[in-house]
């Protein structure tokens, strides 16, 4: 019983990182039809940044505050340099290499920087850990799917309550009705580009503390976030977080009963029989094909 | 040109046939001829990779996984089966073919962006299953026993190896080509270009992407087993997600859909670490940061890049001679037997959530007639047209041509049964020639094999010379043959039509849909149209127009249907179609007494 729980609490907590990045990859792919395949990296980007200014002296809140702000400019630059320069090409996937290139070339140079070591990122959330129903966890495994949840619906808020949300959804149903509208069609795509970089920093944040942070740090997240929009269907936003979650619930007990290579041989096999089977994603739309 | 290319492609073949001889008797010692054999091997990834990346313009990132695969496969058959090098390295392809099946076909028929992510976690897959499956694999010390390499039961010398990987190389480059200017060659680029417009023309996407996918599988389990050869030992930690960067970087430097880039980008990005070494904490930041300068100062690589120099260069000549066609009353004509053309629609229905856009929509094409579909905006004609040609499925009702049922079959079968279509918002395959735009229309008609296209044969060059008399046939028809050597997207609006047009009657339709054929048009290319419609349809083929011109549809349309909020309202000759109180109703809210549907033009 204790075990069975401590794996559903730590698989919310992996499972709550993974519905962030999915989240992301939502957001970037609802308005530009392309998402940055560098967006793992932006995780690590935010943990990496919030030990480096810890170490320079800035508070811990502030040094994690600007550590997301930061993820957020990275989705805003890459945006700008690396996708926007395709997206105008049909059928382009130029945007694709492009931030593939771009990533490479930030985890390579914070490899770098780090030398290969992984560095801690201390937090009031992992000080002491707490016991329920056995099972010990640290108060900061537990903020993390609360913090996706949250997202998903701050998300929701803004689109149905915003101008800039409203615009969001305009970009997203038709892109060339909402220019005719008067939306600025490239400013809201970088808007949503920006807005998953500070998702993404957030959960590198967040997992900094329990995973300790390092240039690799983002890749598999990155990865098992794609992954996850993927079989959750990346046209819902509920659909990728509630994947996301399930995802790392499940993750956790192929770790604890098979192994660790097991984990991402099932996980993986997964998402490539939900696209056999639910090729729009188990939550998502079909989309018919415009003539 | 077109001979100067195939000159320089041939040169290109002699000098590759060349440099492979020369070299293995020039190197100096056993290392340098190693890395030249690294070389090759990357080489055959890198053309194979090429197929994908170049013609279907899908990324793969999980070619080491690929290239894993193989080189396990390959050296547990020689290792634990006693099997020679050769037939290892078939079992190997033969494995590595069936895994692309698996990962394309679900991925490219959702999204093709997802193959990138997909391959990638095949990457991992791979990784993960050789460190757990010890038993087989190794684990993550690996297999270090594999023998030295060996064909037919002789061991072969380092010389007789080099002349195996040589041969492969020269074999995969030609068969690479080869796909590139056969009908397969012509689909994929399709495809890449409009997905709509291929499947439209009877171009079944997903096969072809799958299919190209499938190429790069296929080289990269080969190239896996001779890697496992060559070094004798292999484990997990050798194959990572960097080599599948550089496999496709060799592609995107050399150039992406050239023949004989990957070559050169692989020869690259063999030799360039070497002389790097000293700066090996960067090499992969070197990676990116090459990938990004070729993608932003030469996207076509460098082969691309000195193709289109030689263009600026030596320009080819736009036109072709009509001599050089076959008569497009030749093309079109139909087979006596199967002379009827009839398309029957019956209670077609189509919803939308909440809206109605098709209500039990009934229609009947006549054998030979040209029929116009009319109605205000919003009536669901184009809706009825991407129904019958496939792209939406009815909610209610059928549809057939010739008594064969219609609904509910993909765009591409329906394709194939004789429907060709234009679009509203023309779908030109932008970056190919004209002329090849038509070719691709004529693809279903060609016979040839996958492998007659490899192998280049006789009669699959018999076929395509067929295949471009009658294309060139076409724009004769067209009045094109001036600008058939000119890149579809370079032409003026009203061309581009008139290239649809010729396009879709390379497919020999027994129907063919015109959406909005007129829209756009000046009032002198409206008459040309107008001449076109009439000698289209004095061949025999049934016309469907679907327009808003008044005038032209009452100068060439036998019978005319007006749809309204989904249903037909009205279809008879266009005369008494004009005087339809009803009709009048739909174009002005009211009926008028002085104003005649003639009038209107929106």
């Amino acid at each position: 019983m204790t075990t069975v729980v401590q794996y559903i609490l730590s698989g919310l907590a992996i499972g709550g990182i993974y519905a962030l990045v999915a989240l992301g990859f939502h957001i970037m792919w609802s308005s530009a039809k392309a998402v940055n395949f560098a967006h793992g990296d932006t995780l690590m980007i935010g943990g990496l940044l919030a030990v480096y200014l810890l170490a320079a002296g800035l508070p811990l809140g502030l040094a994690c505050l600007a550590a997301v702000v930061a993820g957020g400019l990275f989705g805003l630059v890459l945006e700008r340099i690396a996708v926007r320069p395709f997206l105008s090409q049909q059928g382009s996937v130029g945007w694709m290499l492009t931030t593939i290139a771009v990533g490479i070339m930030v985890e390579s140079f914070a490899t770098i920087q780090t030398q290969g070591y992984a560095r801690p990122l201390p937090s009031p959330g992992v000080a002491s850990s707490v016991h329920i129903l056995g099972a010990g966890i640290y108060p900061q495994e537990l903020v993390i799917p609360l913090v996706a949840v949250v997202a998903m619906l701050g998300l929701r808020a803004l689109q149905r309550h915003t101008l800039v949300g409203r615009a969001m959804r305009a970009v997203a149903h038709n892109k060339n009705a909402a220019a005719l509208m008067g939306i600025n069609v490239n400013a809201v795509v970088a808007f949503s580009f920006a807005l998953a970089g500070l998702l993404g920093a957030a959960a590198g944040v967040l997992v900094a503390p329990v995973v300790q942070a390092s240039a690799a740090m983002g890749v598999l997240p990155g990865l098992k976030g794609f992954a996850v929009a993927i079989i959750g269907g990346i046209t819902s936003a509920p659909g990728v977080v509630i994947t996301g979650l399930v995802y790392g619930v499940m993750e956790k007990f192929v770790e604890g009963y098979i192994s660790t290579a097991a984990r991402e041989i099932i996980g993986f096999s997964l998402m490539i029989l939900t696209l056999l089977v639910f090729p729009q994603g188990l939550f998502g739309k079909r989309e018919v094909m415009k003539v | 040109m077109r001979h100067l290319t195939r000159h320089l492609t041939l040169a290109g073949f002699v000098a590759l046939a060349a440099i492979l001889v020369i070299v293995p008797l020039t190197s100096g010692n056993e290392y340098e001829l190693r890395l030249f054999m690294l070389f090759l091997i990357y080489g055959i990834i890198a053309v194979g990779l090429n197929v994908l990346v170049g013609l279907t313009g899908l990324v793969s990132l999980g070619q080491a996984g690929l290239f894993a695969l193989g080189s396990y496969t390959g050296a547990i058959v020689a290792t634990r089966l006693g099997f020679d090098m050769i037939s290892s390295s078939l079992i190997a392809a033969l494995v590595a073919a069936g895994f692309g099946v698996l990962l394309a076909y679900p991925t490219v028929r959702v999204r093709g962006v997802y193959l990138a992510v997909v391959t990638i976690a095949f990457g991992l897959i791979v990784e993960n299953v050789a460190i757990e499956w010890q038993s087989l694999t190794g684990g993550t010390t690996g297999l270090t026993s594999i023998p030295s390499p060996n064909a037919f039961g002789v061991r072969l010398s380092g010389y007789a190896f080099y002349g195996v990987l040589a041969v492969l190389l020269f074999l995969a480059t030609a068969a690479a080509h080869n796909l590139k200017v056969s009908r397969y060659g012509r689909a994929m680029l399709a495809v890449s270009q409009s997905e709509i417009a291929a499947r439209a023309l009877g171009v079944d996407a997903t096969a072809m992407r799958t299919l190209a996918f499938v190429a790069a599988a296929v080289t990269a389990g080969l190239a896996g087993t001779f890697y496992a050869f060559l070094n004798s030992y292999i484990s997990p930690d050798i194959f990572t997600f960097s080599d599948s960067v550089r496999f496709l970087l060799m592609v995107i430097l050399g150039g992406a859909a050239s023949t004989f880039g990957p070559v050169l980008g692989a020869y690259i990005l063999t030799y360039l670490p070497e002389y790097l070494q000293d700066f090996a904490v960067w090499q992969k930041f070197a990676y990116g940061a090459l990938l990004l300068v070729v993608m932003f100062v030469m996207p076509r690589g460098i082969m691309g890049s000195l193709a289109a120099g030689l263009k600026r260069l030596v320009p080819v000549p736009r036109a072709v001679a009509a001599s050089e066609g076959l008569p497009a009353e030749e093309t079109l004509r139909l087979d006596p037997r199967a002379q009827k053309s009839e398309l029957v629609a019956r209670d077609l229905t189509l919803r939308f959530g909440g809206l109605t856009a098709l209500a039990k929509a009934s229609l009947r094409v006549k054998p030979g007639e040209v029929h116009a579909l009319i109605g205000p905006n919003g009536a669901g004609k184009s809706t009825f047209v991407n129904t019958i040609s496939g792209f939406y499925q009815p909610s209610e009702g059928d549809f057939e041509l010739d008594g064969i049922q219609l609904a509910g079959k993909p765009s591409h079968e329906i394709a194939r049964a004789g429907l060709s279509r234009t679009f509203q918002n023309t779908e030109l395959f932008g970056e190919m020639t004209v002329l090849e735009n038509v070719m691709v229309g004529y693809q279903q008609r060609l016979g040839y094999g996958l492998f007659a296209a490899l192998l280049r044969t006789g009669a699959m060059r018999r076929e395509d010379a067929e295949c471009r008399r009658a294309a060139i046939g076409l724009l004769v028809f067209v009045g094109l043959q001036d600008y058939a050597n000119e890149e579809a997207r370079f032409l003026p609006f009203g061309l581009q039509r008139r290239l649809e047009i010729a396009r879709a009657l390379a497919a020999r339709p027994r129907l063919l849909l015109l959406d909005e054929p007129a829209a756009g048009l000046t009032t002198q290319e409206i008459d040309e149209l107008e001449a076109m419609i009439r000698r289209i349809a004095a061949l025999g083929v049934s016309v469907l127009l679907i327009e808003h011109h008044v005038e032209l549809i009452m100068a060439v349309a036998d019978t005319v249907t007006v749809l309204d909020y989904g249903q037909v309202i009205a279809s008879d000759a266009p005369a008494v179609v004009q005087e339809n109180p009803r009709v009048i109703e739909a174009y002005f809210g009211t009926s008028l007494d002085h104003a005649t549907p003639a009038e209107v033009t929106a």
